[in-house]
């Protein structure tokens, strides 16, 4: 499923739209470019991996170069790096700063409170995600708007004093702004690093919009998926998730589809993907749906799984027929339920499927078949 | 304010139902039994559908039908307004199937819903029914519910009619069905759910299905003990395999880090005294021997 999650340098753009430092930069593609971007921002400089992918730095994905020709083989090296599998897809060129402190700051929604928080600790940088949520100081913030008195109190928490304190409250409000005016879901600082001189700057951003309210904000683009059927899924108005394994799971409902893959993998296999056809699928999005699942590479069997309410049992019987006559497929194991079932059955028959009356006896099948 | 059902036979709008959906399920529901007694269209005011007058506005339709309910089926980006406006009308409780809602309109929509003693149900909600008084606000296929005494509650739409057609084949029958929505935020949550199962007489057991993603669960555990729910809970939770920081299919079914896998659910579920089924096929037998 697409996420609207931006790079760090789209995230940085968004900052400096609303006031917020960040270090002196520029985005390059090659690493010839890269070595220019680094004399130009100076030395030491920073050649940064733009992945959306967490754990850059432990990947290697960061380097600090000294000189020109440092820059260019380091940047080279960061261009074909991956990052939990995800390949660079730029790299930012940023000045050195130098700094005694590093904060973090974000503004996310809390789903259990059902609000917005801003989360602030005096500890930042990669160890924050080893920091239990009750060691960070937070203040709601309210659909309105957070209070300066408010921002003041979260600085209070963090113990902050002087010029830092100061920066670091208006830090908070832009950073608030800018989560309220973009509608992101996620508006994060992490590290906040804190000069010598006591001022601030943002030294990586982490923003997610929310994807339910891009049609407000048509400037943000999708981020098409590095996975080439994960976009087609999402055009074709289904969820598809890849994963690992030998059996594509197809079901029609998200919750049921989670549900089937607990039993593969309780039966000791291990799913292909997730694909959810979605709430009252037609015969042209269950034919999309099949299609993408008929060039999984991985997929050495085909699970579908359909509990019919809203969506028509013969109509996903139909469709798989219809595939199944176009071209070759993986064999297709299928769990008809609900409405018009005895139909859907007689369709299925007649192309050669197997239909089991229950979720249990068709993931045994399928993998008895796999594992054979 | 507190969850409550409108009565058997009350009035109940529908607002989009001049829509493909809206109109399909006006005459499902109609079909089941609710008393589909006005739509609400801008600007199809006049028109009837399935059988039903529309409206221009929400306050005509309330003037004339003295609903107090309604079922949403209006696009997401007029979610907040259609909300806003039955609110002001006097609808006191609102269905909301409406999918892809932004998150601060929900939060919004939440807030007006506090100030005025109303209440939505959803968003991304398959809906509510309540079989012994043949009142479905909602999508569900009623074939696969009965009448009895388990209060299914879950976040997911196929999964709650799944589980509700396997308890309803096992003879186990349901006194309501309730879908709290598939997004990251619910405008009424489980535990709301749950202290409804606890005043409601008619209430002898609980199903709850849950999903990876969020601390719903979590909290609904927390709260079982908090006031001593003394009703057998039967719970299961959907996604022990799912891989971590990948949404899966509802935007709210996201593990992040440690926060939403299916064993923080299922632990505190069990710590709050609720048996676990690991599949839906053993939810029956489980609600069955729920008492001992």
């Amino acid at each position: 499923m697409e996420t609207v999650r931006l790079l760090e340098y789209e995230g940085k753009a968004i900052f400096q739209r609303y006031g917020i430092p960040v270090p002196r930069s520029e985005l390059s593609m090659t690493a010839e470019e890269a070595a220019a971007s680094a004399e130009e921002v100076g030395f030491p400089a920073v050649v940064k991996a733009q992945v959306l992918s967490g754990g850059r730095g432990k990947a290697g994905g960061i380097a600090t170069v000294q000189t020109r020709a440092e820059a260019r083989r380091e940047a080279e090296r960061v261009l074909k790096l991956r990052v939990s599998g995800e390949l660079t897809r730029a790299l930012l060129v940023e000045e050195s700063v130098p700094h005694s402190d590093e904060l973090y700051l974000s503004i996310t929604l809390d789903r259990g409170r059902r609000e917005f928080v801003a989360l602030a600790s005096r500890t930042g940088g990669v160890e924050v995600s080893s920091l239990p949520r009750e060691a960070m100081a937070e203040v709601p913030v309210p659909l309105s708007g957070l209070s300066e008195l408010c921002a003041s109190s979260l600085a209070t928490k963090v113990g902050l004093e002087g010029r830092t304190r100061a920066e670091f409250v208006s830090l908070v409000l832009d950073l608030e702004k800018l989560s309220r005016e973009e509608e992101c879901e996620l508006a994060e600082i992490n590290p906040v690093a804190v000069r010598d001189d006591g001022g601030v700057v943002a030294l990586d951003s982490k923003v997610v919009l929310d994807d339910n309210a891009i049609f407000r904000h048509p400037e943000f683009s999708r981020i098409p998926p590095e996975d080439p059927l994960e976009g087609e899924a999402a055009a074709n108005g289904f969820a598809f998730v890849r994963l690992e394994g030998g059996v594509a799971v197809v079901g029609n409902g998200a919750g049921l589809v989670l549900s089937t893959l607990d039993l593969v993998s309780d039966a000791g296999v291990k799913a292909a993907c997730f694909l959810d056809l979605g709430g009252g699928a037609q015969r042209e999005r269950v034919e999309a749906a099949l299609r993408l699942v008929r060039r999984l590479p991985t997929a050495k069997a085909v699970l579908v799984n359909i509990f019919g309410g809203i969506t028509r049992t013969t109509d996903v019987a139909e469709g798989l027929r219809d595939v199944l006559a176009e071209a070759p497929m993986a064999p297709v194991f299928a769990r008809i339920s609900g409405a018009e079932e005895e139909d859907a059955r007689t369709i299925l028959a007649g192309a050669g499927v197997p239909v089991f009356r229950n979720a249990q006896e068709a993931v045994r099948a399928v993998a008895a078949w796999v594992s054979r | 304010m507190t969850l409550e059902f409108p009565e058997e036979g009350a009035p109940v709008l529908v607002q989009g139902i001049t829509g493909r959906y809206g109109s399909l399920h006006a005459g499902l529901m109609r079909a089941y039994g609710t008393r589909i007694a006005g739509g609400v269209t801008p600007g199809k005011g006049g028109q009837t559908v399935q059988g039903v007058p529309v409206y221009d506005t929400v306050r005509e339709a309330v003037r004339a039908t003295g609903a107090a309910a309604s079922v949403l089926f209006v696009p997401a980006q007029s979610f907040l307004s259609a909300v806003e406006e039955a609110v002001e009308a006097g609808v006191k409780l609102l269905v909301a199937i409406t999918e892809h809602v932004p998150i601060r309109d929900c939060l919004a929509a939440i807030s007006t819903c506090e100030a005025s003693g109303a209440r939505v149900i959803g968003p991304n909600t398959p809906g509510v029914i309540l079989p012994s008084e043949r009142l479905k606000l909602g999508i569900m296929p009623a074939p696969s519910f009965r009448e009895g005494g388990v209060a299914l509650f879950s976040r997911s739409g196929t999964l709650m009619y799944e589980v509700a057609d396997t308890l309803s084949r096992a003879s186990i029958g349901q006194r309501v069905a309730l879908g709290v929505g598939g997004d990251p935020l619910n405008c009424t949550t489980l535990t709301e759910c749950l202290d409804w199962a606890a005043r409601d007489d008619d209430v002898e057991s609980v199903v709850v299905v849950g999903e990876i993603g969020g601390d719903a669960e979590e909290r609904l555990a927390r709260h079982i003990t908090e006031i001593g729910f003394s009703k057998p809970v039967v719970g299961y939770i959907a996604g022990r395999s799912a891989p971590r920081e990948k949404h899966m299919g509802h935007a709210g079914a996201i593990i992040y880090g440690d926060y939403g896998t299916a064993d923080s659910k299922i632990s505190a579920l069990r710590a709050a005294g609720a048996k676990i089924a690991m599949t839906t096929s053993e939810i029956p037998s489980l609600v069955i021997s729920g008492g001992s």
